[in-house]
């Protein structure tokens, strides 16, 4: 099959690579319908998460239909569309009983990365690299999925794969930045970085009550996209002081809620930029 | 010993060093274990299972027979067992690790029934490069490495 693969530092290749087995029995094969390129998958390309081997496929933003279930999976069957959690979670250990899926502990099979590097792993992540379990991910045309019982979602018949493929990860994580702010009706809430995920973001406050939705960046595509798609307020730092902007539009009090989506490979100038 | 062999080794050694680095005058940080006291320390997992479903001795743990000591009690908060285990006398490194991944495999197949497998997987040209080696030793050395 074709794969999108890291072969090196600012280096994708197209290549020829097996197809995916069945190798535990809670898996699923899927056949991949749309699988997006999300922000995150820029710290692989750029090399800021040194834990890529040339060769890994990468994507973990998909959806996909089932071609193959596993012996022990009871809620997927053949044919199913499923639209799939970025992260591989067992569904019975404490964390994923909290439902903090993306802490797994029996989700990342190379825990010993991440707990010599920050002292305590988390779950593992499809085509995200060793660090984070060294799954094979979904820019391909077929994928194994494991945990398949808790990690896929069935999707109603009437909504398209453009529209439910972000329930993977920009929507989801767009909400859960919102949601862990606390966001609640009344709240002014401003949000920094206007792609996928700050979009989704933004919208998520709105549906959340807020009164009041900023989003900032200097991109005017993205700053008319959140204007037309969103239905929130577009402020491009390039032309606008924000801090001024924002307390002057909040009687001086600032936002109630600040989410900050724009990744780790932004760059203030001067010297908060040298501290980035 | 070939050169990729040498410095997939050292990836794995970098691995197991990674969480004692410390840079002199750079922050502040508790001091680490010295070899023997840290063969010593139990190793420990939680379990979200019972003491009796838990089990004196799980699977896993049975090969090292009366060469360990293991220990189970209630955890906390209804968080399930906690499952310790050391071994008796001085472990060399490579055994220890032995015994992280026991513990962690017998987590797994008391929660879920199965150890998760990730190999083998689709993958394209593995270049052969220094990196890729040393990545190639610390994923072989990860489930025996870190903090248990």
């Amino acid at each position: 099959m074709k794969a999108a693969t890291w072969a090196g530092v600012n280096e994708i290749a197209v290549e020829d690579v097996p197809e995916p087995t069945i190798l535990n029995d809670r898996d699923v094969i899927l056949k991949i319908r749309q699988s997006v390129t999300c922000g995150s998958d820029l710290h692989l390309v750029g090399g800021y998460i040194p834990f890529m081997r040339a060769g890994d496929v990468m994507g973990h933003e998909f959806i996909g239909e089932v071609v193959e279930v596993g012996r022990e999976v009871r809620d997927r069957k053949v044919g199913d569309r499923v639209v799939v959690a970025p992260f591989a979670a067992c569904g019975s250990c404490w964390y994923c009983r909290q439902e903090l899926y993306s802490l797994c502990d029996n989700g990342n099979p190379d825990p010993g990365i991440t707990e010599g590097l920050w002292g305590q792993s988390p779950g593992g992540c499809f085509g995200y690299s060793h660090a984070m379990g060294g799954y094979a991910g979904s820019h391909a045309e077929y994928m194994r999925v494991p945990y398949a019982d808790v990690g896929t979602f069935v999707v109603p018949e009437a909504i398209p794969d453009t529209r439910a493929v972000f329930a993977s990860d920009a929507a989801s994580t767009g909400w859960m930045g919102a949601d862990l702010a606390g966001t609640k009706p009344g709240d002014v809430v401003a949000v920094w970085g206007a792609g996928g995920v700050g979009q989704m973001a933004a919208r998520a406050a709105m549906l959340l009550g807020a009164e009041q939705v900023v989003v900032v960046d200097r991109v005017p595509e993205r700053l008319q996209q959140v204007r037309e798609h969103i239905g929130a307020e577009a402020v491009d730092y390039t032309s606008t002081d924000v801090v001024a902007e924002l307390r002057e539009r909040t009687g001086g009090r600032g936002p109630d809620v600040c989410i900050e989506a724009v990744g780790m490979e932004a760059h203030a100038p001067g010297a908060p930029g040298i501290y980035d | 010993m070939e050169l990729p062999a040498i410095v997939s080794r050292a990836g794995g050694a970098l691995l197991s060093t990674l969480q004692h680095v410390r840079l002199p005058g750079v922050g502040q940080a508790s001091v680490t274990d010295d070899p023997a006291t840290a063969a010593r320390r139990w190793r420990a997992v939680t379990v979200l299972r019972t003491g009796e479903e838990v089990g004196a001795l799980p699977p896993p743990l049975e090969r090292f027979g009366d060469r360990i000591e293991v220990r189970t009690e209630p955890a906390p908060g209804d968080r399930g067992t906690e499952l310790a285990a050391r071994f008796r006398g001085t472990p060399s490194e490579a055994e220890i690790g032995e015994l992280r991944a026991a513990l962690r495999e017998a987590k797994q197949l008391l929660e879920v029934g199965e150890v998760l497998r990730v190999e083998p997987q689709p993958h394209g040209v593995r270049k052969p490069t220094p990196q890729g080696a040393a990545l190639e030793g610390m994923t072989e050395r990860a489930p025996k490495e870190g903090v248990l």
